[in-house]
């Protein structure tokens, strides 16, 4: 059966959840003009490596990532999917202690980290065992009830805007891409690359159109551009890196007299809290698939009780924002494995998988 | 620090006002909430005003405190107390009817704002502190001799730090320029008292030989309200252009003066400006800069009464 909107709608939500936080200040340091050249530039990027995934996959078609590398030898795949296993384990620490930290910054002050952590993996966890259909239904229902507040949010965001602050759309500096090796840039990529590789690692039964998910990841184009413009053009660039979270910073400044709540910030964050929670357990399920792949004795829910340990465990040690910050700096390397190996190999062994197909046929 | 804090009861409402003194508004915050039986939560703190001599002094360092403290909003209204805190709070405190919201109100677009008063939030002063091109202003409040509080037009902010005064009319034209609305304004002139309807601005910015020149337009729609004599519509609308242009060019010159670009004119030249330029904007050219202002009047209409053509 066609899931392709299913699998879609988990697209979108996973990429949604990763864009408004950190994504706006990563892309405001790397660059002081013209930012929309790095936005693009990393969504081309993206949409070159989705492309690519999806083709990979569409020849091989009834495997998964994991089928695919173990058909080639069980050396080969333990080899391939270790570093993607650590990247999916650094993702979920990472995610998980990083939006703790936002939650206690923007509105819960007073409540300690570690039960916003322990709610966040409990969610996640329980989500992630009911499976993956479940997941996806529950992408359904989430998008259902979130995209509204969030589109409200996004327009009215707009209100403070000065668009002069748009201008001048080039520099020197820009239009050399000298800002393409800049940390902030490499590290900003986090947002484009976290949220597809779920597409190889879904069952065959949930099958989707590789095409469709192509086009549609073109509409998250402006979410990106918003999620940088809009602190831009409320506070100009010198002000706007002065902030953690930039977009956050700008909504709390819309003022609406008719809304019933007094700072919309808490509309937004608490939906895309929701969506943070479906990617996560999206994480989560990816890793328990490698997980019981690598240890076979291991069943479901002792799978992810070890993981959730692990994961909890190492949040707990992290004791504040630059180790979190440098736990991303070090899952740089990680991640564009996972971006950049995982979905060429996959095109490569699609490849020969079809050249071998007609022989055998 | 003084905090005025609405106590409502069933049936009517006390104002209490809170005094403190101390370094820095944390240590003050955290000397009150020792001393009271509440907690002090300022999520929905209002209004702050500062005393005067502290504007003067510099606010780059409060304001920054507010931006960074989670609990205080950033849309938070900024105003300036003309004199001493005290009289005014205690102006306050002895006419608090409406259970202790009138500054609040006095700002309030829904509620008792006028065109003449400027409104600046926090985050605009958080962002002109830090901006190339723009500086803002802030409303000055003084107790009044009737009513709770009275305008004594606005204080100039450059770089965080009160330099001058503009007055009430030169504030409608701030308000203007930002784009707030000016409906419902009334210009009292020689010949005329006229009402504001409806206003639109159109400005082009050019560089000529290194100076800085700007055009502005101002479209505005009147009604009549009161004549004195009988004056003809064209001597009408030229007595509002004069009365506007002149004050336009008060304000400018004197905000000139200061180098405090208040009506953000610099954002205009954003793309004809190199970011160094630009950086240097309220130097080397914001002082020289020519502003060309002219006023486009159209009488809507003449109330009830005809005028004489």
């Amino acid at each position: 059966m066609d899931k392709s909107r299913q699998t879609i709608v988990m697209f979108w939500i996973t990429h949604i959840g990763l864009i408004f936080f950190l994504y706006p200040a990563d892309i405001i340091d790397s660059l002081s003009v013209g930012h929309w050249c790095a936005v693009l530039l990393g969504f081309s990027i993206h949409i070159a490596l989705v492309a690519v995934y999806t083709k990979g996959l569409s020849y091989c078609a009834p495997q998964n990532v994991i089928d695919l590398f173990q058909s080639v030898g069980r050396v080969f795949a333990f080899a391939m999917l270790l570093p993607l296993t650590l990247y999916l384990f650094l993702l979920m620490i990472i995610t998980v202690r990083a939006y703790a930290e936002i939650v206690t910054v923007v509105f819960l002050g007073n409540t300690p980290l570690w039960t916003i952590m322990l709610l966040f993996l409990a969610v996640s966890a329980f989500i992630c065992l009911l499976g993956i259909e479940s997941l996806f239904r529950t992408g359904m229902l989430v998008m259902l009830l979130f995209f509204p507040f969030l589109i409200l949010v996004v327009v009215l965001s707009f209100q403070n805007a000065d668009w002069h602050y748009m201008l001048p759309l080039m520099d020197r500096d820009t239009a050399t891409f000298a800002y393409v090796l800049r940390r902030p840039f490499l590290k900003s990529m986090f947002a484009f690359i976290g949220g597809f590789l779920f597409l190889g690692f879904i069952p065959s039964r949930i099958s989707f159109q590789g095409r469709k998910i192509v086009l549609s990841s073109l509409g998250l184009i402006p979410f990106f551009l918003v999620s940088v413009y809009v602190p831009l053009l409320t506070f100009g660039e010198n002000t706007a890196s002065k902030f953690p979270f930039p977009y956050i910073a700008a909504v709390d400044t819309v003022d609406v007299s008719w809304l019933m709540f007094d700072r919309v910030t808490m509309f937004f964050m608490i939906s895309m809290l929701c969506f943070v929670i479906l990617f996560l357990s999206l994480a989560m399920w990816m890793a328990l698939l490698l997980l019981k792949r690598g240890i076979p004795a291991l069943n479901d829910p002792s799978a992810s009780l070890l993981l959730i340990a692990i994961v909890y465990s190492v949040c707990l040690l992290v004791p504040n924002w630059s180790a979190v910050e440098r736990l991303m700096w070090w899952n740089t390397f990680p991640r564009y494995y996972a971006a950049f190996v995982i979905p060429l190999v996959v095109y490569a062994l699609g490849m020969r998988h079809r050249r071998k197909e007609p022989v055998r046929a | 620090m003084l905090l005025v804090v609405p106590n409502p009861n069933p049936g009517q409402t006390n104002v209490n006002i809170i005094t403190q003194s101390g370094i820095t508004i944390n240590e003050i915050l955290d000397k009150i909430d020792r001393n009271m039986e509440k907690k002090v939560d300022l999520l929905h703190l209002k209004v702050i005003i500062f005393e005067r001599s502290v504007a003067e002094k510099g606010l780059s360092q409060s304001i920054e405190s507010f931006m960074r403290a989670r609990d205080i909003s950033d849309k938070t209204f900024a105003a300036i107390s003309d004199g001493p805190l005290e009289p005014l709070f205690d102006k306050l405190q002895s006419a608090s009817e409406s259970s202790g919201t009138e500054t609040y109100d006095y700002f309030e677009k829904n509620a008792g704002w006028s065109p003449e008063v400027v409104q600046t939030r926090i985050w605009e002063v958080f962002r002109s502190m830090n901006s190339f091109t723009r500086d803002d202003v802030i409303p000055i409040v003084k107790p009044g001799l009737s009513t709770t509080i009275e305008s004594a037009g606005s204080a100039v902010i450059r770089n965080g730090k009160m330099v001058g005064v503009i007055d009430s009319e030169e504030s409608l034209l701030y308000n203007l320029f930002k784009g707030a609305g000016t409906q419902g304004k009334i210009e009292v002139m020689d010949h005329a008292t006229v009402k504001i309807v409806a206003d639109r601005l159109n400005r082009s910015s050019a560089m000529q030989k290194g100076r800085a020149i700007m055009k502005g337009k101002l479209r505005l729609k009147v009604t009549v309200l009161e004549t004195v004599g009988s004056p003809t519509e064209a001597q009408i609308k030229s007595e509002i252009d004069e009365q506007l242009s002149a004050h336009f060019e008060a304000m400018l010159e004197a905000a000139q003066a200061k180098e405090a670009d208040i009506l953000g004119l610099g954002q205009y030249f954003r793309d004809k400006l190199s970011r160094d330029d630009l950086r240097q904007w309220r130097t080397k050219y914001y002082p020289f800069m020519k502003f060309e202002f002219k006023v486009h009047v159209i009488i809507q209409d003449e109330g009830l009464l005809k005028t004489n053509n």
